[in-house]
């Protein structure tokens, strides 16, 4: 591993100023789960500067807001929002996908903000392969074994699949993300956050936060009324594994009819692929046992599957036809 | 990799899909090669080009109607990739200049460029008329167009386009049509390699960010 510099800045403007001088040498350090093994990893874009920000007040936070949101410090642990009884009353779904993160151990250690703005597993990436997002050209992806950590929904350069499950579970909930730049708050909504592969500071990233920017926090709305919410995850053992595919799927009903629907597949895109005619289709329907049918006819149309990811596709419905077998239930 | 001024092409494996049949044929008659052809166009294409080469001499009279007559057949045959056009425009408002630079007669690819609207994207057109073939064209459309070598790319779906770009200093871009024969190739050292014709405007537009972003 190369040698590193490890600053702890006190408060968010100092974190940027050190960001700003470094440019894109440095890096975020907040739960480590993810860029400590980038290090580990050799990655071309793994920083030399660290940037601590644990020690920051008011990133490691759960609170109501006046308006019956909830704000989640970005430095806060996915262990605290999996036992947080706030988030639980309100936002239950959120809860349950935060669950499946990972194992305990590492949730106990990842943050909020390191899983969204987590790095792709790609195997070719974390193999020192020279791909797009390690100082190289090429995806190896796209043309070697791609089953699992690949996209299948098309690409940009890149093809590996955004790997975070909290991203997929707050799009339904319509959060917006909080960042501090050297020009002041900018707020984006999860989708505009993680919007699959970009362009940023001249690297290939799936999130839009610039070199000298930092997540501080996710501000969820207060809950609609009548809204029943799920998230499901398929992955190839029961607990450390990233979904193979995943749904976290929201309904606002009136009695039995759908006001409104979000859709949002997880593990088979660059980014949280939120499924908007799936979301069409079901709006103003019964939620009825053979609703799931229905919806999967009408889902994932421009899907386009690498050579051995096609059973991505299969998952992806299957899991929208049980989520609304759930909600139903 | 230095931010790129402009892209060669070869129409075939890059811009078309070309029937390998033709191709096949002139190697059976002209230069006397026996053997089935090839499944793929571009792999046909290349083991002509190498007989082209190993002959030395450049196709004259009763040859060369031949050789025409059996590529317009392949260019009649070829079916242009639907993502060409939309990418050679948006190459155009970046600044990009696009050239062909292709072993196939000039007759052929001006049939090509005028069956499949080409003309009004590219820069210049450079053919096996302008010299040769293989890397002929490639060194006549660079000094034609004052393009710097390593300024330019070259898009190849074959070991011998990977070899030829290289040759003349071009950074060869691997077109990954088919996953396991681009796995194969991708052993051959090319600069870069993309899935389809698409990504190459956000690969020019990478290039040149990480360049403004070191100068910085």
């Amino acid at each position: 591993m190369k040698k590193i510099s490890i600053y702890r800045p006190s408060t968010v403007d100092e974190a940027i100023q050190i960001l700003s001088q470094h440019g894109s040498e440095a890096g975020v350090y907040a739960g480590g789960t993810d860029l400590l093994i980038r290090l580990k990893n050799r990655l071309h874009q793994a920083p030399t500067y660290l940037v601590d920000i644990k020690k920051i007040d008011h990133l490691r936070f759960i609170q109501e807001d006046a308006q019956g949101g909830v704000e989640i410090g970005a430095a806060t642990k996915l262990a605290e929002l999996a036992d947080s009884r706030l988030l639980q009353d309100k936002y239950p779904m959120l809860v349950e996908a935060v669950n499946k993160i990972s194992s305990p151990e590492l949730r106990n250690a990842s943050t909020l903000g390191g899983d969204l703005l987590q790095e792709v597993w790609c195997q070719y990436l974390r193999g020192g392969y020279s791909c797009w997002r390690n100082g190289g050209y090429l995806c190896y992806g796209a043309i070697g074994d791609n089953s699992y950590y690949h996209s299948a929904m098309g690409g940009r350069l890149c093809y590996a699949v955004y790997p975070g499950d909290a991203a997929t579970a707050l799009i339904p909930f319509d959060a917006r993300a909080k960042l501090a730049t050297p020009q002041g708050v900018k707020e984006l909504s999860i989708e505009q956050l993680v919007p699959g592969d970009m362009l940023v500071d001249g690297r290939i990233q799936s999130h839009v936060v610039r070199f000298n920017e930092i997540l501080t926090s996710v501000v969820i709305p207060p809950p609609k009324p009548g809204v029943r919410a799920s998230f499901e995850k398929l992955r190839p053992r029961g607990v450390w594994d990233f979904a193979m595919a995943s749904l976290a799927i929201s309904l606002q009903l009136r009695d039995k009819t759908i006001d409104d629907a979000r859709v949002v597949f997880g593990g088979i895109a660059g980014k949280p692929y939120r499924e908007t005619s799936v979301e069409t289709f079901l709006k103003g329907k019964t939620l009825s046992a053979d609703l799931g049918e229905q919806a999967i006819s009408v889902a994932l149309a421009n899907a386009a599957p690498l050579k051995y990811n096609a059973t991505k596709i299969g998952m992806a419905k299957g899991l929208l036809a049980s989520g609304l077998a759930r909600l139903n239930a | 990799m230095k931010t790129i001024d402009g892209l060669l092409l070869d129409p075939v494996g890059c811009l078309a899909e070309f029937p390998p049949g033709p191709f096949h044929e002139i190697a059976v008659r002209l230069f006397g090669r026996k053997g089935k052809a090839s499944a793929s166009g571009s792999r046909s294409y290349w083991h002509l080009l190498n007989l082209m080469e190993a002959a030395e001499i450049p196709l004259k009279g009763e040859r060369r109607k031949i050789a025409e007559a059996l590529e317009a057949e392949a260019v009649a045959g070829a079916s242009i990739y639907e993502d060409v056009l939309p990418v050679l425009a948006e190459l155009r408002t970046m600044g990009i200049r696009p050239f062909i630079a292709s072993s196939l007669s000039r007759t052929s690819i001006t049939t090509l460029v005028q069956r499949c609207s080409l003309g009004e994207f590219l820069s210049g057109v450079w053919t096996r008329d302008d010299g040769g073939v293989k890397i002929a064209p490639l060194l006549a459309a660079l000094g034609g167009a004052s393009l710097p070598a390593d300024q330019a790319m070259y898009l190849t779906d074959t070991v011998e386009g990977i070899k030829v770009a290289r040759s003349a200093g071009v950074h060869p871009i691997l077109m990954m049509n088919d996953p396991d024969e681009a796995r194969r190739l991708a052993t051959h050292n090319p600069a870069g390699g993309v899935v389809s014709l698409h990504e190459i405007p956000d690969f020019i537009r990478l290039i040149a960010a990480q360049n403004k972003s070191r100068a910085e």
